[in-house]
């Protein structure tokens, strides 16, 4: 009775909830692996008559996607790490410390963020030139700290509001630093969190086009830049953007499949602020 | 995308060249921007040949996603302003009048009248390379000229013969409606303009000023329009319809015409062999080839003022747009070659598309080259043709929109 | 603690919005850099007289309000069930961010073409199925493009909340449903007095910056109809995009940023005053 339950109340729910979320992918990727003459069938045919794996095999052969997947891999990572390290600090202080223009500083932090992107590219565009990173890996993590960290700051203050402070305070009593009591008690109570605004970081960085097209181009060229190669004026190359779009999605999916273990809850005694 | 060293680069021209010119001792890097339509297509062939017989230059090439002309267009306009732009690129029309403003172009009327391979380039395309200041900036590279594509087993069910004018065409794509058919695949959607611009000039009007408000192209206006809303002829996506769908459409037999180019033909041909041909765009009733309008779609190469290897980047260009070398170059960008002698014996399309093509190019002509042509055929075309469709704006108003923002 | 990301982000945000607000006093074409002359609020009143930016600010109105909370609704249900205990939990955590580690670009693609009115499989399976008579130019009416694209980023974008609400869902200590049961309350109770209070913070913050990024994004809008059929999807940053990028008009485009900015901070600061963070 209780794995019917289980089977009715949670697995049914949570497959239908998969279905959607899956099933564009997989219509996708099953457009990817079929030949051109079925995907201009009308009425199309749900189920592939022929499969091919030809625009696969072009597209990492006789383009350069893999270089792009590594490009993007490189940025999204630095991206993370950048952000993280910045944020976690901040979003600390941001919790804990009680200081004059802490609520002004944080909507800063907000208001950052509401400012439309492609504003930010002609300045920053002329910034990166004058340093001399234009095309360059540190112009691609550093551009895209610009939308990350405010969102990382915020996301990571709300988290680590919800542990106690009396928590820290304790292990200060017991001789720690400030960032001793940061590092030892509360990071791994949040890392919850942290595991989340870390795959957002991922993701976000991974999937943006705007600064990858105009920072850079050349030595670093990402995978959103790649796939809009295969949108020509002329033609749109359907395989060969089904096929990357395909591979795309996989290392965040297969980043967030070891990460979400550590979506756990913490050890937490006591009331919780909300 | 490897980048080469310019030590290198001189360590080989050194080594391989017998003949080295005065002036072409250290090699020199030339930057070229371009887009293929095809990712797979490279143009390293090119590439190599060229240094080979230019063994003093080295070139560059990098490929830029088109993004639908915006993401090019910006990144070359960022790039050449923030002092980082290519010696050459590849160009549209529609970025002349802006590049102009920008003094970014060299103009190349001095090398021209120098170069032996003029001649291969019809005065038609010349006509229209030349820049409204009567000097020219761009070298012809690859051009498509727009024409029809008709269904003839289609027609031949309906005893009917593909159309030459307005009457009837009107006709053939009533006939061809039924069912899960319709008669023309009209394209609403981005990039549509290409394929309007037949209708409404078709008659008479030209793209001058006043032009878009003359009696003429607003009749013609008026019947584009209602293909869709009176008499139905068009799919019912046609308002947001693009490339993608017209051609699937088309491929699939739920229409029996679409105005598009040579860069389909094959596909075409491949989907329906001979049942499906191409004919120049209907005309008014003065008839003949001139009495039409034919969109001409360019595709050029310029050089940038801020270049320090002008003479280097136009061997580049030139060397791309003479006979054989433009025919290598075309078989990558799906387009016709501009040399003369390179169509004779063009062997990439099938000879009817090319016929269409070569047909229509006396009636060809482009829309002004003024700075909001980009924004035109980008935002404002589909944003009020779109409208226009759906019975939100009066079609006359959708000229006098167009005449409003090309002319003020 | 704070110096680190204040100066990142002095240096790399700060920086070019400043610049954005300079822009928007001038008269800024992008390719005429030569005559850049301050013209004052004149970019401004002309977005005011502008009917198509009060047409865009409506469509951006339901836009946000319609995505935002449709993916607040899934996200919330799928974090309550990714929480729960059942064999393939990992696999099913994992799965569930594909839809939001997809390029907007693709998703744009899929979406166009499922909903496509020739080929598409979802007007296909529709018609076979009875739900719909005929098949639907989604894209191509002004009445259904709105709720088409409204669909296809509420598949992208409730993974977001899925995962920010499954993070906080964690932090709630076990003990405290175990009391509320000991104390008789059912599932309905221990949710209402538990699991909200304890995801309060955690749900307003990710409303919030949810709320923002929407209001902000126009990568879907443009690849699925670029803001048409006619502007009955042009929502107002991607009016400023089309402003910038297309007319090259960067003056009008700063001014339309800055109003935008101007209407969610407004937003934001109701929000601030409102929970009275102490």
């Amino acid at each position: 009775m209780k794995r019917l339950r289980l089977l009715l109340g949670t697995e049914l729910p949570v497959g239908l909830i998969l279905a959607f979320a899956l099933l564009p992918w997989i219509w996708m990727m099953l457009s990817s692996i079929r030949p051109d003459a079925e995907l201009t069938q009308s009425p199309i045919a749900l189920w592939p008559h022929q499969l091919t794996l030809a625009h696969h095999i072009e597209l990492l052969n006789r383009t350069s996607f893999a270089e792009n997947l590594r490009d993007s891999l490189i940025v999204a990572t630095g991206a993370v790490s950048l952000g993280l390290g910045l944020a976690l600090p901040a979003a600390y202080a941001f919790s804990r410390f009680r200081f004059r223009g802490r609520n002004y500083l944080r909507t800063q932090f907000l208001v950052i963020n509401m400012f439309p992107v492609v504003m930010l590219i002609l300045p920053l565009f002329v910034l990166m030139r004058d340093f001399g990173l234009l095309d360059t890996y540190v112009a691609l993590i550093s551009g895209h700290a610009t939308f990350t960290l405010p969102f990382a700051i915020w996301l990571l203050t709300s988290y680590i509001d919800g542990i106690p402070p009396e928590l820290d305070q304790a292990a200060m009593i017991d001789g720690a630093t400030r960032l001793q009591a940061l590092r030892l008690v509360v990071q791994p109570l949040a890392m919850p969190g942290i595991v989340a605004v870390g795959i957002y970081l991922f993701i976000a960085s991974w999937n943006e086009y705007l600064f990858a097209l105009m920072l850079a181009g050349r030595n670093v060229r990402t995978v959103t830049v790649a796939l809009q190669l295969f949108i020509g004026e002329n033609q749109i190359q359907w395989g060969l953007l089904m096929a990357g779009g395909s591979l795309v999605a996989l290392p965040a999916t297969i980043l967030f499949l070891f990460a979400q273990r550590r979506l756990v809850g913490g050890l937490t005694g006591g009331a919780v602020k909300g | 995308m490897k980048r080469r060293t310019l030590l290198a680069g001189s360590a080989a021209a050194l080594a391989a060249t017998p003949l080295a010119r005065p002036h072409a001792q250290r090699a020199v890097t030339i930057r070229w921007w371009y887009h293929f339509d095809d990712p797979k297509a490279t143009p390293d062939e090119l590439v190599a040949a060229f240094e080979k017989e230019n063994p003093s230059i080295k070139i560059q090439a990098e490929n830029i996603p088109w993004g639908g002309g915006g993401d090019y267009d910006n990144r070359l306009y960022t790039s050449i302003i923030a002092g980082k732009g290519p010696d050459t690129a590849m160009v549209k029309f529609n970025n002349l009048a802006r590049l102009i403003e920008m003094d970014a172009l060299v103009a190349l009327d001095k090398w021209i009248d120098a170069w032996p391979a003029r001649t291969d380039i019809s005065a038609d395309l010349w006509r229209l390379h030349t820049a409204p200041d009567g000097k020219r900036y761009y070298m012809p590279l690859q051009y498509v000229v727009l024409y029809l594509y008709v269904r003839l087993d289609l027609l031949a069910k309906q005893n009917l013969k593909t159309p030459t004018n307005f009457d009837e065409f009107l006709t053939a794509a009533k006939a061809l409606t039924g069912g899960e058919q319709w008669g023309f695949g009209m394209r609403g959607g981005s990039g549509g303009h290409d394929s309007w611009m037949p209708f409404v000039f078709g008659t008479g009007a030209k793209p001058i000023k006043g032009g878009f408000v003359s009696a003429e192209a607003m009749a013609q206006n008026r019947y584009f329009i209602d293909l869709y809303r009176t008499h139905k002829v068009c799919p019912p996506s046609a308002p947001t319809d693009s490339f993608l769908q017209i051609v699937n459409n088309l491929k699939a037999s739920r229409t029996a015409m679409a105005v598009h180019h040579i860069s389909t033909a094959n596909d075409m041909h491949a989907t329906f062999g001979d049942a499906i041909t191409a004919v120049p765009v209907p005309r008014g009733p003065m008839g003949g080839p001139n009495g039409g309008f034919a969109t001409f779609g360019d595709g050029s190469t310029a050089v940038f003022s801020a270049s320090k290897n002008q003479e280097a980047a136009w061997k580049w260009i030139s060397w791309l747009s003479t006979g054989p070398n433009n025919v290598l170059y075309n078989k990558s960008a799906g387009q016709m070659t501009v040399t003369t002698s390179g169509a004779a014996n063009w062997t990439l399309h099938q000879k009817r598309f090319v016929d269409a093509t070569v047909q229509s190019l006396p009636m060809a002509s482009v829309l002004p080259n003024v700075p909001q042509t980009a924004d035109f055929t980008r935002v404002v075309w589909p944003q009020t043709t779109q409208k226009a469709l759906l019975g939100q704006v009066p079609p006359d108003d959708m000229m006098r929109t167009f005449e409003k923002l090309f002319f003020g | 603690m704070l110096a680190p990301a204040l100066a990142a982000a002095g240096v790399l945000v700060l920086l070019p919005v400043v610049n954005t607000l300079w822009l928007s006093l001038h008269h800024v074409i992008l390719y005429r850099p030569k005559s850049r002359p301050f013209v004052g609020l004149e970019n401004y009143a002309a977005v005011l007289a502008d009917p198509v930016f009060w047409e865009s600010l409506g469509n951006s109105l339901v836009w946000v309000v319609g995505a935002v909370s449709l993916q607040f609704v899934l996200g919330f249900t799928t974090a309550l069930l990714l929480n729960r205990s059942f064999a393939w939990r990992g696999i099913a955590r994992a799965l569930v961010v594909v839809p939001w580690a997809l390029p907007s670009v693709i998703i744009g693609l899929i979406w166009t073409w499922m909903l496509d009115f020739n080929l598409g499989v979802l007007n296909n399976i529709g018609v076979k199925l009875g739900l719909l008579s005929a098949s639907v130019p989604w894209l191509a009416q002004s009445e259904t493009a709105m709720a088409s694209v409204i669909l296809a980023v509420m598949w992208q974008g409730f993974p977001f909340f899925a995962v920010t609400l499954l993070a906080g869902l964690q932090s709630i200590p076990a003990e405290l449903y175990e009391a509320a049961s000991i104390d008789g309350a059912g599932t309905l109770g221990k949710f209402i007095h538990i699991t909200l209070p304890g995801l309060a913070g955690v749900i307003a913050t990710s409303l919030l910056l949810r709320m923002i990024w929407v209001a902000n994004s126009l990568d879907l809008i443009l690849v699925m109809t670029g803001g048409g059929p006619g502007t009955a999807t042009q929502t107002l940053p991607l009016h400023a995009f089309l402003t910038a990028w297309s007319g090259g008009n960067y003056g009008h485009g700063s001014a339309l940023a800055v109003f935008l900015t101007i209407l969610l901070l407004g937003v934001v600061i109701t929000y601030l005053l409102r929970s009275r963070e102490g």
